[in-house]
Parts: C-alpha cells; structure tokens; sequence
C-alpha cells in the first residue's frame, strides 16, 4: 500500500504530460499564431473563379489594370476543376458562398443546365447578347454549348477549331508531299511509305495517327467532324446514327488488327510526350489549345512539326472539329449582375485579353472583329514559320455545333467503351475492315444509347417537364439544349 | 472501476458533442438523401425506395461492386500475407538494421496519394514504363502491355502494397511483440521448426489483431477512391474496369448532381461494412471459446 | 554444446536468409523515392527524356550540370509555398493534438468507469468506426455552411477531432495499461478526477499518445479533399492542397510537382524517424488487445 502511494505521487507530481504530446501541443500553438496572425490578403470586390492556370496569369494583368481605373474591383481565385465544381454546385444548389463570376469548362457547365430552367445557377444573358448585337460579333457555333432550351448563360472563351498536327521534319525528308491530301483516305495513302520501317519485333516503327480507343475526346472531334454527334437540338441521344456507326468502324479498322495505322502516344503524359518525340506517331489531332501544350511539353519539336486541316471524311466535306471549351457565367448569386455584365465583356471581348490569349495558350478568340488583329497572323517558329493563327481562323466558321447536354460526357465515355467493345469483336472475329465492322458498330453504338437514355429516363424532373409541355409549355424533353 | 455519476459523461462530452454535430447530424441527413432524388442545382423530389431499386439492377453499380469486392479478396489475398511476413523477418531477434527496414517499408505510407497516382501512372505505362520496361530486360515481356486499360485492379493492387505493406507490417509488428517469448523459445528448443512454431504459439497469440487488421484493410479498401481516380484522369478507365463503389458514389453525387443515389450507395456501402465487422467479431469470439 | 552452436549457426544463417529477403524488398520499396529526388531536381524538359538521371558526360554518365534548384525557387518564391507549409503545421498539429485529448478522455471515460449507458456508447463508437467518410460529405459540407465555418481552419478543425477509431484505441489502451486498482488508489487518496486523469492515467498511456498524435498528424498533413472543399481563401490552403493544384488539368509542370511532394514528405519522414518506436509500443499496448 504504501509503495503505490509512493508510485502515484510519483506520477502525479513529476511525469505529467507526455513529451510527444508537449511538442505537439506547443507546435499547435506556435503555428496557430503564425497561421492565424498572418495577414490574409481578403481581396475586395468581386470574385472571378477559374480552374485554368494559364487564364488565371492572363487575367491578373488585366484585372490589376480594371482595378486601377474603374469599379468595381475584381480578383481572380484559381482553384482545382473538382474544386470549383463541387463550390459552384454547393453555391447554385445551396446558396453557400459563390464566386460572381464563374469560368467554366463544358463538363462543369452542363452540370449546371440539369433540372428545371429557372434553377440554372448563371444568369440568362440571351437578352443582352442579342440586344448588344453580340450574337453578330461572336462565333455562333461557339454559343451553343452554353445554351440550353434556347437561351444563353454564358460568354464564349474560345473556339477552339481543331487541325492535323504532323512531323513535317520526318514527312518531308522521306519526299512526301501532304498538300493535295484532302480526304482521310488520301491521308493513308499518301504517307502510308512512312510505315514501311520496322523494329526488331517486325512491328511498325511509325504510326501515322495517333489515335487509341483509350482517346474517348478525340473520338468525339473525329465523330463531330464526320458530321455526327451525339445529341441533337432538343436534347435526345442519337448516338446509334448511321454516320456514327460509319465513323465508329473506321475508327476501329484504324486502331486494330494487323494493318492498323494508329496508335497511342498519351496526351499530357511524360511517356506520351517522349513517344510524340521518337517520332513514333506522325500525325496528332491538335485544337488550337494543344499547341501551347506541345511547346510546353515537347519544345524539342519546335521547327519539326506543322499543322494542316483535319483531311475530310468525303470529299469536300468538313475540314475542322471542335474539342473543349470554356464559359464566363454570371452567379444568380452575385448582386449587379449590370456591374459583373460589363467586366465580363471586358474580360473576353477586349482585344488585350484576344491577344495574351493566343500568345500564351495559343487560343483564338470567338470574337470576329479582332481577327484581323496581326497578332494572328505571327509566323510561329514552332510550326515552322506557319501563320497557324490565320489557319485556325479560317476554319472557324466550320467548327461543329456543340449541344449542351448534361449527360455529353457520360456519353462521350459510354461511345468510348462501344469503340473498346468494337475492337474487341474485331479482334474475336479476326476482321478488320470497315464494311463488316459497321452492322456490329451499330449494334455497340444502340448499347450506348441506351445506357444513356436510360440516364435520361430516370430523372424526375425531366419527366415533370414532359407532363407540363404536353400542357401547352415550351419545354422539350431531354436535357439538352 | 469507478462508479462515480458525472465523471464518465464529463469525459465523454467533448466527443459527444462533437461527433452529434459533425456525424450524426450528416448521417441523418444522408438517410433522408437517400430517399430523395436531386438533380443539380436546387432540385430534389421525394422517391421513396425507388433509389435502391434502381441500384439492384444497375449494371454499372454491380460492376463497381465486383471490381471493388475484387479487389478486396486480393489485397486480403496479397497484401496482408506479405505484410504478417515482412514483420516476422523483421521481428528476428538481433537482426540488423531493423529501424532502417521500417522506416523504408512505412516510408511510403507518408506520401499523399497524388504522388503515388502520379509515380506508378509512369511505372504502369505501355512501352515507356519502368515496368514493361524493366520485365522486358529481365523475361522478354511484352513491351505493350497496357496495364491501365487490360489490367486496372491487378495494377492498383500493385500500387497499393506499396503503398500500405509497410503500414500494416507495423501494426503485426507490434502484435508479434505480445507473444510470450519463453514459449516461443521453448518451442524452439525443443527442435519445432518455424513453420510449427508459427502455427501452435505465434499465430494463436497474434489472432486478435490479426482480426483487428485485416477489418481495417478490408474497410479501407472497400473505399479505394482517390488512386484510381486520379491515376485514370478523373475515370473509370475502359469499359468501367477502374469502376470502385466510391467512385461510382463520386460521379452520381457529384458529376450527376443526383445526392439523393450517392447517399443510396454510401449506405448499402456501410450496410456491407457493418457486416464485415459483425462478420470479423463472430470469428474472433469463436476463436475465443474454441 | 553443440545444440548452442548449432542453433548460433542456423541463427547467422536464418539471418542471412532474412536480409536476403528483406533487402531487395526494401529496395524495390525505395525506387519511387529515388525518382521522386531526381525528378524534383530535373527540368521539364528533362522529365520526358530520362526516367532517373538526365543522361550525359558527367560522372557515371549523368549530366550533373542539369540538375536545378528551379523548382524550389519558385515554389518558394512565387508560389509562396512557405505560408502553406504553416498552414499545414497548424492545421495537423492542432487536429492531432485534441484528437488525441478527446479520444483519450473518452476511451478512458469508457474504460475506466462502470456506468450506465457504457455499452450504448461503446456500441456507438464502434459503429462510428465503420461510417465511410464519403457518405457524409455532401450533407457535411451543406451543414458547415449552415454553421457558418465554411473558410475557415475550425471548419477543417471540428469535424476531425473527435475520431471513434481513436476512442477505441485509448480504450484498448486504458484496459490495458492503466491498472484500475492504481486508479481506486488515487481516488481513495482524495485527488480530484482530473488530477487522476492527466496525473496517473495519461502517463501510462503515453506510448499510444505518441503513436496517435503520428496517425493523426500523417492524416491531416495528406488529405487534400476537405480543405480543398471547404476553405475559400488561397491564403489558407494546406500544403497538400497547394500540391495537388499544381498539377492542373491541361499543364502538368512536373519538376514543380515532384518538388512540391519532396518538400511535403520530409517533415513526415522526421516525424516518424523520431516518434517510430513510440508508434510500435504505442500500438503494442493498445489495438493490440483487439
């Protein structure tokens, strides 16, 4: 008895705490002063939120600019894509804090147009487009993925027209001359000499498109190129068309079986990028964003590579795609929606803005009138002296209408896995030619369709609409445009 | 044992308190979610059980389920026999350079996922992975083989026991220290082999926490989210072969805007959680009485 | 004797046996860690033409002379990394510290004391550990803009510091280790409950307060997907946070990124190499009783 006294009063006087404890308690402290302390730079005015770093360093410029001389005051918030999209459903759908202005990716904004037309998140600018003659002055097609049901919620960022990127170093030494190329066919054939080559396994050391069934967004240029696509106006899937059937079975006679002329070097990979250097494909699908990503990350192409309209389906047909694309909305949240409308235009319409944009990111704007800005028609020393911008501004008028859709992505993917399963019936069969792989093309499209409408089928809210249109309303069905 | 009235609840209180408001208050509300279906902003209805019923035949839950349940049997499979064997090598008496071999094997559990995503998104690429690569110098691998699209479980398993082998060889390393050592030795003497040893006293002494283990591995990988997600660019990868249950929750709540089906997986996820618990204790409490 | 020398020479041998083992295991484990050193030092461009090393006319064929500090520079200089780091210090050391203080008082509470509601709670607890985190986060971040700590630390803060797994933990713990009858002794003594708590109990426990406060620290210090979620203000982000927005959907700058990670593990790597054998006994007294 009297030892454990002794042992107690041993513990309560001396021991206390135990030192991990200590140093962790004290650090907590040390650091709560610190963190707590420091003067957090509370930026007043209003908030512009985007995910794109490279928007983000062309904005602060031009904002600490706007903020100098006119009110009110703006700040950018850069912010990851998950982020920003999970604050502005929180924002639209719980009235938690939102920015004022929201910059958004397709993906994100078609997230906002799910459910009923008065719940859409960014103010309806249809009004002010039309009355400021907008709609004249702007690329049309560029609004369409930003409307829905026939109205506007955003300003268009871009175009992004899509062209053929290809190792001009490696085509021209080999004597091929690529200018009277004009179909896809004609593209095969004419740099088909360039597969001749082999590696120690017999494979092909060259591959003339790089293409995988891995790539469900180029996928989806090349169906939109062809003519395709996988919704229509009024928001219902037509994924299981016949062109897409088409464009689908050549995709995969491309990509498989033993007289393929595909094959994959992985966007924004390290491993992708040494592939595109080996010279291991030849030619890439480039939107006009992509060639700031290859200075970038491959600057040991520069003077090697050029750039040419994508080679057509039929002749004469459409020479361009279209892939990505970003929106400047307006929050219902934010209060002067006159006030944010201005800095808005100000942002996307100015001619500074145009210009840091294609210098930095090579991305042409949507506004007509500053095309004839010189800027465009630079020679660009990585595409060997082209004035790619000139090129891609020409194609403009042809880039495909995007609809926007809420449920494009999860189609873009479930058309992706109708290419894997076509591959892997062309390989079960041993056949790889277009014309027998279009019935079962068919047949995997009609399996995407209907994961897709059954998507659609189960929501509510749509199903509401349908009732109240049958009443005499202007809704459609679908949850598209 | 005390039997003092307040003191109990006194102590108890801040976790009370706190776990009332940050997770029963959510918990609650998922349930209701649950019955609910939104979609996007502000949007939500009333459906009843209708979210469940559209989960049973939902072919793309039940393949997030079978990747996920495959995954789980493999890494119970793998992982956990290699981490009870790293701690028995490690457990050797007089055996040099024990802390330098823990820190190295624990040491990948302090990195965050992103890097791990990033690190083996290198390693499992086709051609230009250090993988392929290094199995083609060694057996005339296939150079082409796709990892990330043919094979997605086998590669995150991969991932994973580097990830975590050492995190679980830690927690065994500290069970085998609670086997009575003169039983071990004596065992020795008497000329068992280890292979008898380990089964007659180590492994009856480390069930416990064997148990104790191998729920927390199971619960944690049945959660298996952020690796995939990142390591397949924000998919499922191919025909949904990367598809885990959290994931799918992911995309339905957040992606889809529909909450109200998120909050329905999130509780037939619980559901089966629970049941690998109940499961866990009846196990442990028969090998008590046996 | 011989049946000691043989068991000498079977024991060096076993030995060898065991490094055999153990060493390429652990060098294996250490290969994402090389290339995650070189690639912090390497240039981007030099990212996608080497996997290790640029390759060159140095020593041992490797191009010293392009390696950078680079990365560094900007992490530290424009990207003001440094303020993330205290952010990051704050947040962990905080939330470790009480996470540790309520779940001990709370799995001593359980313990300790014969009451009345004690299973309920155990219970609760118990059941507590298998919520996934996911289920809650929709509902969770709805809520914590209701209470208003939407951008702020205690919004991070709160919901995280009163973990039912570490509740059970120090309730193992405390059965454990913390004799009753030492307690009834103290009482009889006429100290006061708290004295008793942070005097006789809390020293005892000392070994699974370490090992926690490393979990919880390790936790908090990686997980990105909260702070992301609920802070607004980029001056409070954490440095796992800052990290991972580094690497952006279009432009991956990798030298930063790898930077960014290296600087993230280190502290960790410190805090365990200093708390690694308090971790293992820590766990030994406690989950180990299973």
């Amino acid at each position: 008895m009297g030892e454990r006294r002794r042992h107690i009063a041993g513990l309560m006087g001396l021991d206390g705490l135990p030192p991990a404890g200590v140093v962790t308690a004290l650090l907590a402290v040390a650091s709560a002063v610190a963190a707590l302390a420091w003067p957090s730079s509370v930026p007043e005015g209003r908030s512009l939120w985007t995910s794109a770093r490279l928007h983000e360093v062309i904005y602060r410029p031009i904002l600490a600019e706007w903020n100098e001389r006119s009110e009110p005051k703006v700040h950018v918030t850069l912010m990851s894509l998950p982020a920003l999209e999970r604050r502005m459903l929180a924002g639209f759908l719980s009235e938690t804090p939102c920015a004022d202005l929201l910059e958004v990716e397709r993906r994100i904004a078609a997230r906002a147009f799910t459910g009923p037309l008065e719940s859409v998140g960014f103010v309806d600018l249809t009004e002010r487009v039309r009355s400021e003659g907008l709609l004249e002055q702007i690329n049309a097609a560029s609004f369409s993925p930003w409307s829905s049901r026939g109205r506007i919620f955003g300003l268009p960022h871009d175009v992004h027209p899509v062209m053929l990127g290809y190792r001009a170093d490696i085509v021209e030494a080999a004597g091929i001359d690529v200018s009277g190329i004009e179909t896809w066919e004609d593209f095969v054939r004419v740099l088909s000499p360039l597969m001749k080559e082999r590696d120690e396994a017999g494979r092909p050391r060259r591959y003339l498109l790089n293409l995988w069934q891995t790539q469900g967004e180029t996928i989806e240029a090349l169906v939109l190129q062809a003519g395709g696509g996988f919704f229509d106006e009024d928001g219902r899937a037509v994924i299981a068309s016949e062109r897409n059937a088409r464009t689908l079975a050549q995709i995969v006679a491309w990509t498989t079986g033993p007289e393929r002329i595909a094959a994959e070097a992985p966007d924004f990979s390290a491993s992708g990028n040494r592939l595109k250097l080996e010279g291991y494909v030849i030619a890439s699908v480039m939107p006009d964003w992509m060639c700031s990503i290859w200075k970038n990350e491959i600057p040991q192409l520069a003077g090697k590579v050029k750039l040419m309209p994508l080679p057509a389906w039929e002749r004469g047909g459409r020479r361009t795609s279209v892939w990505g694309g970003t929106m400047l909305g307006i929050s219902k949240t934010a209060r002067d929606s006159e006030e944010l409308w201005r800095i808005a235009k100000h942002l996307y319409l100015s001619p500074e803005m145009a210009r840091a944009t294609y210098r930095e990111g090579d991305i042409i704007t949507p506004v007509k009138a500053l095309w004839s800005d010189p800027v465009f028609a630079e020679e660009d020393p990585y595409f060997c002296g082209q004035r790619k911008g000139l090129m891609y501004i020409g194609l403009a008028p042809d880039v495909p209408v995007r609809p926007a859709s809420p449920y494009n992505y999860a189609a873009m993917l479930a058309v992706q896995d109708a290419v894997g399963a076509l591959t892997a019936d062309a390989k079960a069969a041993g056949r790889y030619e277009v014309e027998w792989l279009v019935p079962a093309a068919r047949r995997r499209l009609g399996e995407a369709q209907a994961r897709i409408e059954r998507m659609i089928a189960r929501n509510v809210f749509l199903r509401e609409r349908a009732v109240s249109a049958a009443g005499g309303g202007v809704d459609r069905e679908g949850g598209g445009l | 044992m005390g039997s003092a009235g307040a003191a109990p609840w006194v102590l108890l209180a801040p976790f009370l308190v706190l776990s009332v408001v940050f997770t029963a208050w959510p918990l609650a509300r998922s349930a209701t979610l649950s019955l609910e279906q939104t979609f996007g902003p502000g949007a939500s209805r009333w459906v009843g059980l209708e979210n469940y019923r559209h989960l049973l035949s939902d072919p793309l839950f039940w393949k997030a389920a079978g990747n996920t349940c495959l995954y789980v049997c493999t890494t119970l499979v793998v992982q956990l026999p290699l981490s009870l064997g790293c701690a028995l090598l490690l457990n050797r008496p007089g055996l040099r350079g024990r802390a330098v071999y823990r820190l190295v094997f624990f040491s990948p559990a302090l990195v965050g996922v992103v890097f791990v995503a990033m690190m083996f998104g290198v390693i499992f690429e086709k051609r230009t992975g250090l993988l392929n690569q290094a199995l083609h110098a060694a057996v005339g691998w296939d150079l082409e083989f796709a990892w990330l699209q043919g094979w997605v479980m086998t590669s995150l398993v991969i991932a994973t026991l580097w990830q975590y082998m050492g995190y679980n060889m830690i927690y065994f390393l500290a069970a085998l220290q609670n086997v009575p050592k003169d039983l071990s030795e004596a065992a020795e003497i008497d000329g068992a082999g280890a292979a008898r040893r380990f089964a007659a006293v180590v492994w009856p002494a480390i069930r416990p926490v064997g148990g104790f283990v191998v729920l927390l591995s199971v619960i944690g990988s049945f959660q298996l989210f952020e690796l995939p997600w990142i390591l397949l660019n924000a998919g499922a990868g191919p025909d949904g072969r990367g598809l885990t249950i959290v994931m799918y929750l992911y995309q339905q709540g957040f992606e889809a805007g529909d909450l109200g089906y998120a909050s329905a997986i999130g509780w037939v996820l619980a559901l089966v959680l629970v049941g690998c618990a109940a499961l866990q204790r009846r196990l442990a409490r028969e090998e008590v009485t046996a | 004797m011989s049946g000691a020398e043989s068991t000498r020479r079977t024991g060096w041998l076993a030995a060898l046996g065991a490094h055999a083992l153990l060493a390429p295991a652990a060098l294996v484990t250490l290969v994402p860690f090389v290339w995650l050193a070189c690639a912090a030092f390497k240039r981007n461009e030099d990212f996608f033409t080497s996997a290790f090393l640029p390759g060159g006319e140095g020593v041992l064929g490797v191009a010293w002379e392009r390696l950078t500090l680079e990365n560094f520079e900007r992490l530290f200089g424009t990207l003001g990394l440094g303020r993330a780091i205290v952010n990051s210090v704050f947040l962990s050391s905080a939330t470790a510290a009480l996470a540790t203080l309520i779940s001990a008082l709370g799995g001593y509470a359980l313990a300790a004391f014969d009451f009345r509601g004690r299973r309920a709670v155990t219970g609760l607890v118990l059941a507590a550990i298998i919520i996934p985190p996911p289920l809650l986060i929709a509902p969770g971040y709805q809520w914590l803009f209701r209470l208003g700590l939407l951008d702020t630390f205690a919004g991070l803060i709160l919901p995280a510091i009163a973990p039912a797994f570490g509740v059970y933990l120090f309730r193992q713990a405390c059965a454990s280790s913390v004799p009753g009858a030492l307690l009834e002794a103290a009482r009889i003594d006429g100290a006061g409950e708290a004295r008793i708590f942070f005097g006789v109990a809390l020293p005892l426990l000392r070994p699974m307060v370490g090992a926690f406060i490393l979990l919880t620290f390790l936790g908090t210090w990686n997980n990105f997907i909260s702070p992301q979620v609920v802070l607004q203000t980029p001056d409070r982000l954490p440095l796992a946070v800052a990290i991972a927005q580094l690497k952006s959907t279009y432009y991956q700058d990798y030298g930063l990124l790898m930077a960014g990670t290296l600087v993230s593990v280190l502290p960790l790597v410190v805090l365990f190499m200093s708390l690694q054998r308090e971790f293992i006994s820590g766990l030994t007294t406690g989950a180990v009783k299973g």
